[in-house]
């Protein structure tokens, strides 16, 4: 016959409060998340990290005496891809660990058979992700373990004594958290965290244990962070659990926090039933903080405590409950990878359109973009962005430094040098870009950012005539071979004549060779979207308008003649807009009457070298026809839109040159 | 006679579209050359003219055109030995021979190269010169004075604009006429009566570096710089 009888002893207990001293000194705020420290409080706000994050923290309690500092646990945290930041937490020293004295009376002999009941929960991980520049979400894990170790059931004999065999219980649990943070303006913050929204158990209490199984009670808090002066941060946090708190950090000078927090509930007495207060101070890497937790009853937080089962149901936290005793925490926090001070802080991204591969060296002077950057510290800095999209950047290119005083704001255009790989994209695609802002010349970016970038493909144009110059490619192969295979095979004809008149002869054979080879043109009108290389054109002997004038500019360039476009937009007419091409025949104006007697058959402009020389109009869509119908109709179409029409005084007919 | 000739020319130009050019008179020998063609052909009274179409009278010739304008029928007689594109005789507001005059100057200079940062290189580049002796000749001076006697038509007839601009195009094809103050004064003068005083002050200005100014020339010039001054 066994009896069994119970004491109310505590002997070993330490439910040790929030991990980290600055999330408990602040009121445990979800809104005042901003990196690894106290994330369980609202995992979105894990976002806020630089880069690596690694927490330890230690606490004393100084309501019992005899423990000395137990080691709380460790901290880790990883910031990837600007968007997501992930995060774990070990905390053995989260715990309520409680012995219940007790003896077993076997055949009139008092057994010591005390039962230990422990609560912990010692790991969490969390995932958090930026949707935008206000918005991140996060969720976490947290492992919950109900463990009984009975002596009181099983005896055996030894040495002729009577001695107890512990029998262990264990329940496993994991809990599942999300959380919403949103800050509307750089001030505030707002959060959201729904606690225990699921839950998966492995193992359970027997039966008869069923009272030290902690409750599942699902919730909602809300919090708010602010800013209403510069340093200071105030916030305030409610729960569906009848509970909340305030906190408030101040940051006078020097690095060094000042923080302090009210925890109130309806289910405790008095209402305001703990205060904290602490301390931070950051140096280079390293964040250290303190903090000292007090409760205003303390009349389950030292000496003999009423039964555990008796206190259970009111367990809403491990960490934070009617056992967790006053106590000093101390914690260190160390930023691993990004070890310096960020001073630039990207606002936005603006990107003015497309890549067009046809132009792609041109944007390593033409601004694709711009980004929006703020002086976050208190010095002047000289900003710096680059901009980087994978695969079609060797590296990532960087922009000229740009001024911007102390808290003031600054666009940096962004510019880019892409790699020859860009003008393999068949069609259009988008791509993340990479841009990095830094004030300083270390490496290492003050602040990133993603920006959907759309990369037209190889053959789109934008539908401006200058840009069609980057469709020009004399250099090309394909380009100088026919037009030196043509002036080869017709050296009698391109050698007979005044020399001045070479380039004029040089042309009209390449013009009437390639004529000749023509399978189709098509609509002159233009079409903005589309426009073959020459090499393709010279390959598929056709082409629209602008193919033609392109090619026919690469053939004429190739062999060291000037081309330029005229780009005429009718007014009222876009549809009827047209492209055509002219070329430096280069003779003289003096001597224009030896090119053709009718001025009106030829442009004089000035050439490169300031010299006015006669031009010729070519229009290609009629090329078939050969170079002087080609000519002809140039000539009655400069004549018609840019003399009569008033077409170039009025800017409706420009002329872009292209070499 | 002479009276029933101008009844005759006022009737037809009154059925004159707005903008046409209709031949109501030749005598001797006139041509036309139509567009960008090369060639001249035969015209007849009564033809109907297009803006691109250029008129040349001969040593002996002489025509009477009338010319729809906003501002009514005009009628403008040719002389013996002009060449006069159409298109010119037209009235320009001087905004647009403010814009004309501007894109001229534009075209006449290297600076439109410099406008571009990415300059597409030629894959034929020439080194060295050429040292062989030229062998075209300049346009022949007969021709240009012929164009400069229609820019005097212009001029005549009110079309300052038009005679301002046409006046410098010759002047840049046929450099010898350029030498001639006559010339130069007029293009100066049409530019003060187009209403663009700034550009008249500038062209005489110009004028006083001329070689071998007479001290009248350069008196005429010194006078209507002082007048465009007030």
């Amino acid at each position: 016959m066994i009896g069994i009888g119970l004491g109310f002893l505590s002997t070993s207990m330490h439910g040790q409060a929030i991990f980290s001293p600055r999330s408990v000194a602040t009121g445990s705020l979800g809104a005042g998340v901003i990196d690894v420290r106290g994330f369980t409080a609202n995992p979105a706000g894990l976002i806020g990290m630089r880069e690596w994050d690694l927490g330890v923290a230690t606490s004393i309690a100084t309501a019992r005496s005899g423990q000395g500092f137990v080691f709380e646990g460790f901290q880790f945290g990883r910031k990837f891809l600007e968007q997501h930041a992930i995060a774990v937490q070990y905390t053995p020293g989260t715990s309520i660990d409680v012995d219940e004295p007790a003896t077993v009376t076997v055949a009139g002999v008092n057994i010591p058979a005390d039962r230990k009941i422990s609560y912990a929960e010692p790991v969490a991980v969390a995932y958090a992700f930026r949707a935008s520049d206000q918005w991140s979400f996060g969720v976490q894990a947290r492992m919950r373990t109900e463990t009984i170790n009975d002596p009181q059931y099983k005896f055996q004999i030894k040495d002729t004594a009577i001695v107890p065999v512990p029998e262990e219980f264990t329940a496993t649990s994991w809990y599942a958290d999300a959380g919403i943070r949103f800050a509307p303006t750089e001030n505030v913050t707002v959060s959201a965290l729904g606690r225990g929204l699921f839950r998966a158990t492995h193992g359970a209490l027997p039966q008869e244990f069923s009272a030290y199984t902690l409750p599942h009670d699902p919730s909602l808090s809300l919090s708010i962070a602010a800013s209403p002066v510069r340093r200071l941060m105030v916030g305030m946090e409610a729960s569906t659990l009848k509970s909340g708190s305030y906190g408030m950090e101040w940051t006078p000078a020097w690095e060094l926090s000042i923080r302090g927090g009210l925890y109130a509930s309806k289910g405790e007495s008095p209402f305001v039933y703990a205060a904290a207060v602490g301390a931070g101070w950051r140096y280079s890497i390293f964040d250290l903080d303190a903090c000292y937790l007090f409760f205003g009853d303390q009349s389950s937080r030292r000496g003999l405590i009423p039964p555990i089962s008796s206190l259970v149901g009111g367990v809403k936290d491990i960490g934070m409950n009617a056992l967790t005793p006053d106590h000093l925490t101390i914690a260190v926090k160390a930023v691993l990878g990004r070890v310096r001070e960020t001073l630039a802080k990207i606002e936005g991204v603006e990107m003015y359109g497309g890549i067009y591969p046809s132009a792609y060296e041109s944007l390593a002077f033409h601004p694709i973009g711009k980004v929006h950057v703020r002086n976050i510290s208190e010095t002047p800095i000289q900003a710096r962005a680059t901009f980087f999209v994978d695969r079609y950047m060797d590296q990532p290119t960087e922009t000229q430094p740009v001024y911007i005083a102390p808290e003031g704001q600054a666009d940096i255009p962004l510019v880019a040098v892409f790699n020859e790989q860009v003008r393999t994209i068949p069609k259009m695609m988008i791509r993340d870009g990479t841009v990095s802002v830094s004030a300083t010349v270390a490496e290492e970016a003050d602040d990133k950012t993603q920006t959907r970038v759309l990369l037209h493909g190889k053959n789109d144009w934008d539908g401006d005539a200058r840009s069609l110059r980057y469709f020009v490619t004399p250099n090309d192969p394909e380009v100088i071979r026919f037009s030196r295979d043509m002036l080869l095979r017709y050296r009698d004809s391109v050698s007979a004549g005044p020399k001045e008149l070479s380039s004029f002869r040089n042309a009209r054979v390449i013009v009437n060779a390639f004529a000749g080879k023509l399978a189709y043109v098509a609509d002159p009108k233009q079409t903005a979207d589309y426009v073959q290389y020459p090499s393709e054109t010279l390959k598929l002997r056709g082409g629209d308008c602008a193919d033609m004038t392109v090619c026919f500019a690469s053939l004429l360039s190739s062999v060291g003649i000037s081309t330029a476009f005229v780009d005429v937009v009718p007014p009222g007419r876009p549809d009827d807009a047209h492209i055509f091409l002219l070329f430096d025949a280069g003779v003289e104006a003096k001597f224009a009457t030896s090119v053709a007697s009718n001025p009106k058959r030829y442009v004089l402009r000035a050439n490169k070298e300031g010299l006015s020389t006669v031009w010729i109009p070519i229009e290609t869509t009629v090329i078939t026809r050969g170079f002087d119908e080609a000519w002809t109709a140039g000539a009655q179409e400069y004549f018609d839109d840019a003399e009569v029409g008033l077409g170039l005084a009025k800017g409706w007919v420009r002329i872009v040159d292209v070499y | 006679m002479k009276s029933l000739m101008l009844v005759l020319a006022a009737g037809l130009a009154f059925h004159t579209a707005a903008g046409e050019i209709i031949v109501q008179r030749i005598h001797g020998d006139v041509s036309v050359r139509h567009g960008v063609a090369e060639g001249w052909s035969k015209v007849a009274s009564g033809d109907v003219l297009r803006p691109d179409d250029t008129m040349k009278t001969g040593e002996k010739g002489a025509a009477v055109l009338v010319a729809s304008t906003p501002a009514g029928k005009k009628t403008i007689a040719l002389p013996p030995d002009v060449i006069v594109d159409m298109s010119d005789i037209r009235d320009l507001s001087p905004e647009d021979l403010m814009l004309k005059l501007t894109m001229e100057k534009v075209r006449a200079s290297s600076y439109q190269w410099k406008n571009e940062d990415l300059q597409i290189p030629h894959a034929a580049v020439m080194h060295g010169a050429d040292q062989a002796p030229a062998s075209l000749h300049e346009g022949d001076p007969a021709v240009g004075i012929l164009q400069f006697n229609g820019v005097h038509v212009l001029f005549t007839n009110g079309f300052y604009a038009t005679c301002a601009l046409k006046g410098m195009e010759i002047l840049r094809r046929y450099p010898s006429l350029e030498s001639g103050f006559d010339n130069r004064f007029l293009v100066a003068e049409a530019l003060e009566k187009a209403d663009l005083r700034g550009e008249a002050r500038n062209e005489y200005g110009t004028m006083t570096a001329m070689a071998g100014l007479t001290p009248a020339q350069q008196e005429q010039i010194r006078a209507r710089i002082e007048a465009l001054r007030k």
